[in-house]
C-alpha cells in the first residue's frame, strides 16, 4: 500500500543536515549515506551520494528523474554472475 | 463493422462488450462510456447509427488514452527505470520479476519458457 500523502515523503533527518553541508562546502565530495530506505528528494539533485550496500559505498549521482525513489534502488545488495552450468556450456 | 480509435473493428456484440476489444479501455471504462452517452446496454455494435458511432469516438479521443498513445506511454515508464539504473530497471532489463516475487521456481510468464540447463551432468542409474 502506498504511503500516506499527510505524512509526507519518509527521509532520515541527518540527510538533509548532511545535504547542506555538502552544498555549503562547495567542493564535490561523496556523501557518505547508510540510510538506503530514504527517499530522494528535489534538494538532493546534483549532489553525489555513496549509498552503502552492505559491501561497499555506490556512487550515486542524483537527477532530477531519481527523486521520489529510494536511495537503496540505486545501490544493488546482491551480485548475480550467473550459474557454473551456463559458463561450462559458453567455455565449451 | 464500426471502427473506432483506429484499427477496431468490434463485431455485433453488444457495446459495452465491443468497446474492450480497444487497447486500455475494459469493463470499467466500457460502462462508463455507454453511460455517458445513454446507450441502452442491450444495443449491439451493428445497432449503432452513424451519429452515435462518431459520438463515441469524440469522447474516446477527447477522454481516454488507448491502442498508440497508451502502449507509447507504457513503454516510456518502463525506459525510463531502465535509464535511471534502479532496482525495477534493472528487472526489466534483465527480464526478470520486478515486484519481488520469487524466481527460484515460477516467474515463468516474464523468463520464458524453461531451458533445460546446457551441460549439466545427466543421473545415471
Amino acid at each position: 500500500m502506498a504511503r500516506s500523502v499527510w505524512k509526507g515523503p519518509f527521509v532520515d533527518g541527518y540527510l538533509l543536515a548532511k545535504a547542506d553541508a555538502a552544498r555549503a562546502s562547495g567542493r564535490n565530495e561523496i556523501i557518505r549515506i547508510w540510510s538506503r530506505r530514504s527517499t530522494i528528494l528535489p534538494q538532493f539533485v546534483g549532489l553525489t551520494f555513496g549509498v552503502y550496500n552492505g559491501h561497499k559505498f555506490l556512487p550515486v549521482q542524483v537527477t532530477e528523474n531519481m527523486v521520489g525513489h529510494k536511495f537503496g534502488e540505486f545501490s544493488p545488495t546482491r551480485t548475480f554472475t550467473g550459474h557454473a552450468a551456463d559458463r561450462k556450456a559458453k567455455r565449451a | 463493422m464500426a471502427r473506432i480509435a483506429g484499427v477496431n473493428i468490434p463485431t455485433n456484440k453488444r457495446v459495452t462488450i465491443g468497446l474492450r476489444y480497444i487497447y486500455g479501455i475494459g469493463p470499467t471504462k466500457a460502462d462508463e462510456i455507454c453511460r455517458q452517452l445513454a446507450i441502452p446496454e442491450a444495443k449491439r455494435v451493428n445497432q449503432l447509427s452513424d451519429e452515435e458511432v462518431l459520438r463515441i469516438r469524440e469522447l474516446i479521443d477527447k477522454d481516454y488514452r488507448v491502442e498508440g498513445d497508451l502502449r507509447r506511454e507504457v513503454a516510456m515508464n518502463i525506459k525510463r527505470l531502465m535509464d535511471l539504473g534502479c532496482y525495477r530497471g534493472l528487472r526489466h532489463r534483465r527480464g526478470l520479476p520486478v515486484r519481488g516475487q520469487r524466481t527460484h521456481t515460477n516467474a515463468r510468464t516474464r523468463k520464458g519458457k524453461a531451458v533445460p540447463i546446457a551441460g549439466k551432468k545427466k543421473v545415471t542409474k
